[in-house]
């Protein structure tokens, strides 16, 4: 019997040697299409149906590992990749098939050996891809922190800038809007301070007032006025911000 | 913390000085021959003057926390005028009830008695204020010390971040492969492929950066990371770099501009389906230079982790010029990401290298 396979990869040039080398140590196998980016993998897993599929992980679009948690089952995967460590990691410990770019002949000459007897022993692919890849990127994922806002577009002049978050010195309401103030000067974020609270990295973002949020590394000092509210002073502002009684709380440890 | 700030140590030092101060005061009068009453007395009456002086100036920094000069000394005023008075009434009612003596029978000592209680009121405040005053100058020498060390270290740092940051190995790797396969299929286009890359790591690599370069030497090490990343991803790169022979020959900090380059690759068209186009530009206005990179590519979605190249870069720029030089990113319109640098022509500072 003679086995399709499709190559995903976004350089042209990378799918071509691996069809080189492919064709060279495994003349038998048809490679039945080629895919640039994940859409088009699946969509050639779909109409195509090879028994195996070479991904690169890095892919625009849909990633590698995107695409072959949809195919599970379908087919064969073969993960290709030039650098990823905790990806490579995680293949190694659950033996998902994998090959490291530029591919050497040896290695994918192990690696064809592995999927010829796996396609002549069971004709199956394993289901259990799915599971095992959802365990790798939730691996991968939970490396990164949680998604908080990291950029502010404000609007400046006729444009829209765009400014770190770790820039902002605070927020100030504004009607409906909201006014960034950063070393720089002011910029109006069309969005309102509710949402705006709701979206700032808490532990470096403080609400001290209905209208106002703080970056808490740009406070210099704190004091008790004589109407017991809060006084802020900012390291490179000359204004004082006041923090109402209902958010003093937040500064009794300091 | 800061320097104003009263801590109840520091008020109860105040008062023992206050205290000796007053009893100083009272034996001077006393053996000079100032005044003719006995030291008991006189030690009694300065005291009530000294600690009523004391408290109503300490009272009136804790409600007002006077931060401008003028206040200060508006408030030491009030309080040698108003200590005089209450320090006035507290003596004579302590020494006409506990010694049943009347302190002031004439105008005249009564006059006498405020105007040495004015006169040292003042004495007395001025030595704490240049106590304070010198406290202050002693903390900001620290502070300035401080800052001064951290903002070497910080030029240390970012020069290191920067050795370290450059070389991506997917990038590395991905390019090698390229290198492979064209070797077979087209040895031509390999070969100029792997040029670009020795030229890249060179400078990349290196360790020792010399301070400036010019702004063409700058381009043509970006032109070398584009010419890779065309090969890499064919139609879906697209790049226009248009900079007048005169602004080329500009001096340039080398690797300040390729980061921004990199960064509209990697985040802004390498993640995008169809790919986009890169421009740099560069226009000279007044003693500025304002460098443009501008790609079509996928922008920065509101979650983007700020890269640790535009970190670098904005750090740099702070670290080479201050607050001549700036980093400013916009949004591209219709899509997309406009990095602009804008730093003098002329007066770099010393770039620690």
């Amino acid at each position: 019997m003679t086995y399709k396979a499709i190559i995903a990869d976004d350089e042209k040039e990378l799918r071509t040697y691996l069809k080189s080398i492919l064709s060279e140590i495994w003349p038998e196998l048809t490679i039945c299409g080629e895919a640039q980016n994940g859409k088009e993998a699946l969509e050639l897993v779909e109409s195509e149906r090879p028994q195996i599929a070479f991904l690169d992980i890095r892919m625009p679009g849909l990633s590698g590992m995107e695409v072959a948690k949809k195919i599970a089952g379908l087919c064969r995967i073969v993960f290709v990749t030039a650098f990823d460590q905790y990806a490579v990691e995680a293949f190694e410990k659950e033996a998902v098939d994998y090959l490291l770019k530029p591919v050497s002949k040896e290695r994918l000459i192990q690696t064809i050996q592995r999927l010829k007897n796996q396609l002549n022993s069971s004709s199956e692919p394993p289901a259990r891809m799915a599971e095992v890849i959802e365990q790798v990127l939730s691996k991968l994922s939970g490396r990164g922190e949680a998604s908080f806002l990291r950029w502010i577009k404000a609007q400046h002049k006729d444009s829209i800038r765009l400014i770190p978050v770790e820039e902002a010195d605070y927020f100030k309401a504004e009607d409906k809007y909201t006014l960034v103030i950063t070393k720089e000067g002011e910029s109006l974020i069309k969005k309102s301070i509710k949402e705006l609270a709701q979206e700032l990295d808490p532990t470096q973002f403080w609400q001290i007032h209905r209208g106002t949020i703080v970056n808490i590394s740009k406070i210099d000092k704190v004091s008790r006025s004589l109407t017991g509210r809060g006084i802020l002073k900012l390291k490179e502002r000359p204004e004082l911000l006041t923090v109402s009684r209902n958010y003093l709380h937040l500064f009794k440890q300091m | 913390m800061d320097a104003h700030y009263i801590t109840p140590r520091k008020v109860l030092k105040d008062l023992v000085y206050t205290i000796i101060i007053s009893a100083v005061i009272a034996a001077f009068l006393t053996f000079t021959g100032i005044t003719t009453k006995s030291f008991v007395i006189v030690l009694i009456v300065s005291q009530s003057f000294g600690v009523s002086i004391y408290s109503i100036i300490h009272f009136l920094f804790w409600v007002f926390k006077p931060e401008k000069m003028a206040s200060v000394v508006f408030i030491v005023m009030i309080g040698i005028a108003g200590g005089t008075l209450l320090g006035l009434q507290i003596g004579s009612f302590v020494l006409l009830r506990i010694f049943s003596i009347v302190f002031w029978q004439q105008e005249k000592g009564l006059l006498q008695t405020i105007i040495l209680a004015v006169v040292f009121g003042s004495v007395a405040s001025y030595f704490f204020y240049s106590k304070a005053r010198l406290r202050v100058s002693q903390e900001e020498i620290q502070q300035e010390r401080i800052k001064r060390l951290s903002s070497e270290k910080e030029a240390l740092e970012a020069n290191l971040r920067l050795l370290q940051a450059q070389i991506e190995p997917h990038f590395l790797f991905n390019t090698l492969s390229n290198v492979l396969s064209l070797i077979d299929t087209d040895p031509a286009n390999g070969k100029s492929m792997l040029l670009d890359l020795i030229h890249y790591l060179r400078t990349s690599l290196s360790r020792t950066f010399p301070d400036t370069i010019t702004l063409d030497q700058e381009i043509d090490m970006i032109k070398a990371y584009l010419n890779i990343q065309k090969i890499r991803m064919g139609e879906r790169l697209h790049f226009k770099i248009e900079l007048s022979d005169a602004i080329r020959q500009h001096p340039f900090p080398p690797m300040l501009l390729q980061p921004l380059v990199e960064n509209a690759v990697k985040h802004g068209l390498e993640p995008k389906m169809e790919g986009g186009e890169i421009m740099i530009k560069a226009i000279q206005e007044d003693n500025l230079i304002r460098i443009e990179v501008i790609d079509t590519g996928f922008g920065f979605s509101s979650s983007h982790k700020a890269g640790v190249g535009l970190g670098n870069v904005k750090e740099r720029i702070k670290l080479l010029y201050g607050e001549k030089g700036r980093l400013i990113l916009e949004e591209n319109k219709p899509n997309g990401v406009r990095a602009i640098i804008e730093v003098p022509t002329h007066d770099v500072q010393g770039y620690h290298s």
